[in-house]
Formats: structure tokens, sequence, C-alpha cells
């Protein structure tokens, strides 16, 4: 019988699959393994789509009848799925498929994370009273749009720097030619940065209307409400320090960068590391 | 009085410098981390086990331990504010002025300066392809007018005139926000209230601070009650609530988590529960001269021991002493005594050694428990604002990342019969999209010329 979990460890395979046909395309400069690696991709993506639709299908077989967005597991998977679906459209739109070796790397990862981890429980559970609620649907899905964007920020920006060192040592480096023009990297990085800081305060401030109705305090400075407010300023900083004379291109790139470490950071170190309101979410 | 001058200067670039926002943003940034590593809210006393003296003083002295609520802290959002108010201030007057500077005339020779441009040829003289161009710009959302050009005619088109201001809104709209976050803090209060299945109540516990605070009606909990899943954990929490003005029934509905009661702008959440006593009777055996009295002792209300002048009462309950089972906690006063005494004296274990205070074996014949709902009670005027200024800032963001502010020029330039059009464009920012778009015009109006 076809059930989620089957649909999604395959597609943990499959974007390895992504991952390797990416390399490759990279380091033999072979344009025609992207766009293999480009259609695997989408169909990936298709298939990851039904088995999380399936998956919600499921709770509610289950008796339990909620969107799964609700603990680890099922925000690792849909964290990929964003990223996948974040980058297929930035790839349709420029045609730069050298892009795609980064965001497919970390949706593998992610997914592998999710499937193999003994620190992640797969199972579907019921909800607890304070997280039935539309507000947690539209935080949890606007705060992972806003980290897909910026992880695919944080691979344009390796990708940036990377150029950079090539094209220092000499004008011919493995990259040159192949990769979009610095000048371009740089505004991709800026339009995906903003527009996830865009998702981010979506998801910032739906959450903190959800915690306004639950609990009576739109913000509480609880760890990762405040490593959210930590990320956010970094990447206000990313879209500010742009507008500084001499501040594009490196410095951009490394700021961004860190920006993902503190998505990252927010994402598991705050779980596994502080505690809070929201340690209900490391199992 | 020039120096006073140049010094005023100064000062407001300083306070409109984005060098300023960039640190102002990582020292906010890098205090809040602070704040996430150290555990806040604790006492000094608690501090000084945790870390010692040495260290304890430390953090003490900055206000780690409760750092969001220091000076430093909020002196930082002050100094983000000002930044931003005074930046905004100094910039809105020159973007005004840039929106509003328009061409007088058009050349080729300035178009030819242009990254973004076009030029083709049509059979229509320069006028009539002016006036059709007009046309196929209007309908792509580009309403144009008319401009001189040195030999030919000439077009100016723009669309999203009021993008650049999006920026305005977005800086504006975090001002409202601590703005909102301010008034909420000196105008509101926040705190808690237990109430018993049946019971009535008016009185607040505040979060900060130890103060009561009375509301202005009082809530009565009819009911409360927990349903749960198969396997054990919570489904949902309910409580029945009651307002009472002057004792008359004003308003009635159920609460749940995630789902409040409003009445008069103070709003009822449900937040915890728990079981306390409602009353317990007591056999009091006066040890002296083996006399029994039995007496009903509702939860925290002094009872006389009949016959005699000493106080009792029931202060305490939990559910599982020391999984001993229930217990109740009694004070006694003896008469014309100041101290009062009290022990724990265990229901269902009635012979315990432990069953007695002073002269008295104590024994519990009957203990009522209830249930009781705890309920977060909150007024923030200012909820509003936040809100407003939250809504304010997801416009903005959202129209600064997809729209941006776009010029064409055009001019028509007799060339024999027909005439030679140049177009040039130019974004406010994203340019690659825009070329994009540039180009599909430049399609169209090759159809029509
Ligand atoms: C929490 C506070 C702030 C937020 C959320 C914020 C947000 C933004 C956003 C979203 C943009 C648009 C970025 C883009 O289109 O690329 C922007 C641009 C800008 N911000 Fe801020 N900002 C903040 C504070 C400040 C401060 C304190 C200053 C003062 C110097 C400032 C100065 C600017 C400038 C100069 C621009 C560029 C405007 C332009 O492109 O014409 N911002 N800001």
């Amino acid at each position: 019988m076809v059930t989620s979990s089957l649909l999604l460890s395959i597609t943990t395979f499959t974007f390895l699959a992504c991952s390797v046909l990416y390399m490759a395309g990279g380091v033999f400069r072979q344009k025609q393994l992207f766009f293999v690696g480009s259609m695997v991709a989408s169909g990936s993506l298709i298939l990851q789509t039904a088995g999380i639709l399936l998956r919600w299908k499921e709770s509610y077989d289950l008796g339990y009848g909620h969107a799964p967005l609700s603990n680890l597991y099922e925000s690792l998977v849909f964290a990929a799925w964003a990223i996948m679906l974040i980058y297929l459209v930035l790839e349709y739109r420029t045609k730069q498929r050298s892009l795609g070796i980064f965001p497919c790397l970390i949706t593998f990862l992610a997914m592998a994370y999710a499937s193999f981890s003994t620190n992640v429980d797969a199972k579907i559970q019921p909800l607890l009273p304070a997280l039935k609620s539309n507000w947690l649907i539209a935080h949890v899905v606007t705060c992972f749009i806003g980290y897909a964007a910026f992880a695919v920020a944080a691979g344009l920006s390796l990708l940036y720097l990377a150029k950079g060192k090539a094209m220092g040592s000499s004008n011919t480096g493995p990259a040159s030619g192949f990769v979009p023009e610095p000048r371009q990297l740089d505004e991709l990085n800026h339009q995906m940065v903003l527009f996830g800081f865009l998702w981010l305060s979506v998801g910032i401030i739906t959450g903190s209307v959800w915690a306004n109705s639950a609990w009576g305090t739109y913000w509480s400075w609880d760890p990762k409400e405040t490593w959210s407010l930590i990320t956010w300023l970094v990447y206000a900083a990313v879209l500010h320090a742009r507008t500084m004379q001499g501040w594009r291109g490196n410095r951009v790139a490394w700021m961004s960068l860190l920006g993902f470490a503190c998505v990252i950071f927010t994402y598991f170190g705050v779980n596994f590391l502080l505690t809070g309101l929201h340690s209900y979410a490391t199992k | 009085m020039d120096q006073k001058h140049g010094f005023g200067q100064q000062l407001i670039g300083a306070l409109a410098s984005l060098k300023l926002t960039l640190f102002v943003f990582l020292a906010l940034a890098v205090g809040s981390i602070l704040g996430t590593l150290l555990p806040q809210g604790l006492s000094e006393p608690e501090l000084q086990r945790h870390f010692g003296p040495g260290i304890a003083g430390w953090i003490a002295a900055f206000g780690l331990h409760d750092l969001y609520h220091t000076g430093w802290f909020r002196l930082l959002l002050l100094l983000l504010c000002v930044n931003l108010a005074v930046c905004s201030l100094d910039r809105l007057p020159k973007t005004i002025k840039l929106m509003s500077r328009r061409e007088e005339t058009l050349s080729a020779k300035k178009l030819e300066k242009f990254s973004t441009r076009y030029s083709l040829s049509s059979q229509h003289g320069p006028e009539e392809a002016r006036s059709r161009i007009a046309k196929v710009l209007e309908t792509a959302g580009f309403p144009s007018q008319f401009v001189p050009g040195d030999q030919g005619h000439g077009l100016i088109a723009e669309k999203g005139r009021w993008a650049p201001y999006m920026v305005y809104v977005v800086h504006l709209s975090v001002l409202v926000v601590l703005f909102g976050a301010l008034l909420g803090s000196i105008l509101g209060f926040k705190g808690f209230m237990n109430i018993t299945e049946g019971e009535v109540s008016d009185s607040v516990a505040a979060t900060t601070g130890h103060g009561q605070i009375m509301l202005p009606f009082s809530v009565r909990c009819d009911d409360f009650s927990v349903a749960f899943y198969d396997q054990g954990t919570p489904k949902e929490f309910r409580s029945d609530l009651v307002i009472l003005e002057n004792g008359k029934e004003v308003r009635k509905q159920t609460i749940r988590v995630n789902d409040p009661l409003t009445y008069q702008g103070i709003t009822f959440y449900q937040s915890s529960y728990g079981t306390t006593l409602k009353e317990a009777e007591v056999e009091f055996q006066d040890k002296a001269n083996g006399k029994s009295e039995r007496i009903v002792l509702p939860f925290r209300q002094i009872r006389l021991i009949p016959g005699t002048q000493d106080r009792v009462q029931v202060v305490e309950y939990e559910q599982d002493f020391n999984r001993f089972g229930p217990a109740i906690g009694i004070l006694l006063q003896k008469d014309g005594q100041k101290e009062s005494s009290g022990s724990w004296i265990l229901v269902d274990k009635p012979d315990f050694h432990g069953n007695r205070i002073m002269n008295y074996g104590i024994r519990v014949i009957r203990a009522e428990a209830s249930q009781f709902t705890g309920l977060q009670v909150k007024r923030d005027p200012g909820v509003w604002w936040v809100y407003g200024g939250f809504t304010a800032m997801l416009l903005g963001i959202g129209l600064a990342y997809y729209t941006s502010h776009r010029r064409l020029w055009i001019l028509a330039l007799p060339e024999g019969k027909g005439s030679k059009v140049i177009l040039a464009g130019r974004a406010s920012k994203n340019s690659l999209a825009f070329e994009q778009e540039f180009n599909g015009l430049c399609e169209r109006l090759k159809a029509e010329l």
C-alpha cells in the first residue's frame, strides 16, 4: 500500500540524485546534467507534494485531523519542500540552472535528517490544545517560506564568494562563464533576502498574533521568538548594508550567510540547547 | 554660532546614518542572544546559587537576568527609533523632489545613455507613431504624457510612482509597533486569577510585582472540564465563565485555549487548571481532656473550635502529598497566642502519627475537592496600534518587494516617409525583471507600428 512515509522516503533518495546531478553538472560543466537534475527535482517536488497531502489525510484517518506541520519531522519535510519550490521558481525565471547545487543539497540533508535521525519522531501525533489554531498553520507555513528563501539566498552567496575567489586567482576559474555574473548574483541574492524578509516578517507577526489569542501576550521574549527576531535583525542589516556605498558583494554575501546560520540556530539550536514555550517541537 | 550649527549638522548626520543603523541592529541582536543564553527572570539569591557571588554580581550589574527590560536595551530601541525618524525625515524631501522632477524636452542624445534601450522603424509619421505608442502603453498600465522632442515627438510614461514611498511606510510601521508596545506597558496590565468552580472573584494577581488588581466587575466560573486523547495527553480545556456586574449576570461565555473572552477591554485566557479543596469536615480531639469536636472548614476560612477560642483554618491542599495521597494543611492559633502552628494532615491515613497540632489529634472525615480554572488576564490598550503597525509593515515590505518605480522615455523622429522610434527605460530596482517587461513592451510596439 502507498503510504505517505513511503513517498517521502523515496523523495529523500531522489533529492540525493538531484544533488549528485547538479554537482556533476557543475564539475564537468555539462548543461545536460543540469537539465536532467532539474527534471528529477521537479518530479521529486510533485512526489513530495503528494506525500505531504497523503500524510494530511492519514492524520484525519487516525482521528487527529491536523495539517502536517506540527512536529520536527513534519516541519523538516515542509522546509525541504519550500526550498525546492522556491528554487525551481527561481530557476525557471532566471534560466540559470547552476544555482541548484546548494538548494538541492540542503533539501536532501533536511529529508535525510528527518528520515534517519533518532532525534526525529516520524509518527503522526495529536495536537496539544494550544496548537489548535489556524494561526499555527499560517505561522509555520510563512516562517518556513522565509527560511527557505534564506536557504536559497545562502546558496547564492556561497556561489558569489566561490566565484569571486575563482576570478581572483585567474580569469578562467572553474566557475567562470558557467554561473551568472557577480552583479546578477548580487542582485538575485538581494531579491531573495528581501523576499525571505517579507515572509519571515509575516511569520513572526502571525506567530505573535497567535500568541496573543492564546496567551494574551504578543511578545514574551521566549528563546525561539527571540532568535527569530535576531534572524530578522541580521537580515534587516543585510538589506540596509547594501544601500551603503561599498557594501555590495562580498560583505553582503557573508552577512547573508551569517543570517542563514541564525536561521539554523533558531530552528535546531533553540530546540536542543535552550528551553522555552516552543520546546514541544523537539520531538 | 557657526560651530554650534556645525555640531548640530554633524549630530543629525550621525543620527541619520546607516552605519548607526547597522550598529543598532547588530547590538540588539547580540543583546538578545545574551538574553537567550542566560536564564531570565531569576531573583538575585537564585543567581548567586547558580553562578556564585562574583559572576552573579556582574550579571546583576548589567541586568542580564532581566535583560529585555533593562535601561540599556531600551536605550538601544530608542536609538533605533531616533535613527529611523531622523533618517526618514532627512530622505523624504529628497525622494519627493526626485519623483517630481520631469524632463522638459527629450533628445536622441539623452536616450543614447540608457542601458535599457531599443529602437525600431515605423511606416507611420512621428505624430501618428507617438499616439499609437501612447495607446499601447495605456493598456500596459503605463499612463503617458507628451513632451516636446528636439526634432520629433516625445513621450514619458511611468508606473508605480508610489513604490519609492513604501520604505517610508515600513519605517513608520516600526515606530507604530513600538509605540503600541509602549502604550500597552504603561496603560495596561497583565495578571493571573484562579477561580474554583462555582466561585466568584474580582481580584487578579499582577504578573510583575506582587500587587493585586481589582476588576471593575467580577467573574464566576460555573464549570471547568478537560478532555483527553486516548493516550492521555490533554485535548481540550474549557471553562464556562459568567461576568457579573453588581451581582447581575451580564455575559456568559465558554472559553477554551485560543478562544478567550473579552469584556470592557479586559481579556480572559484559558491558561491552566488544577484541583483545590472546597471544604473539609475535620475532627479535632483534645488530647488533654479527650473531647472531640467535628467542624466543617471551608477552604481558607477561619473557624473556632467549639467550646474554645482556638482558631483553625485550612490553608493548603495537595492532591498527592509525597505519595501519601491527599493532604490538607491546617493552621491553628491558640487562644491568646500570636504565633500559629501548622501541619499537613493526611486524609486517607487517619492513624498517621503526624496528624496532630499541639494538643489536638486531627482526623479528616471528608475532604471535598473541586477544580479551579487558571485564567490569564490582560488589558492592553496598545494592541491595536501594534496590529496596525504589523499590517502596515507587511503591506510596505510586500509592495517594496513586488513593485518598483518604472519610467519610459520615448522619442519618435522623422525618418524618410515614416519614423524612427527610440525607447529607453529605467526601474528603481530589480533591473532584471524590468528588462523582461521592457522587452515584452517592445515586442508589442513592434506589432502595432
Ligand atoms: C527595524 C527597523 C527597520 C526595518 C524593518 C527596515 C526595513 C526596510 C526595508 C524592508 C527596506 C527596503 C529594502 C529594499 O527595498 O531593498 C528598507 C530600506 C531602507 N531603509 Fe530601512 N528599515 C529599518 C530601519 C532603518 C533605519 C533605522 C534606517 C536609518 C538610517 C533605515 C534606512 C533605510 C534606507 C536608507 C533604505 C533604502 C531606501 C531606498 O532604497 O531608497 N532603515 N528598510
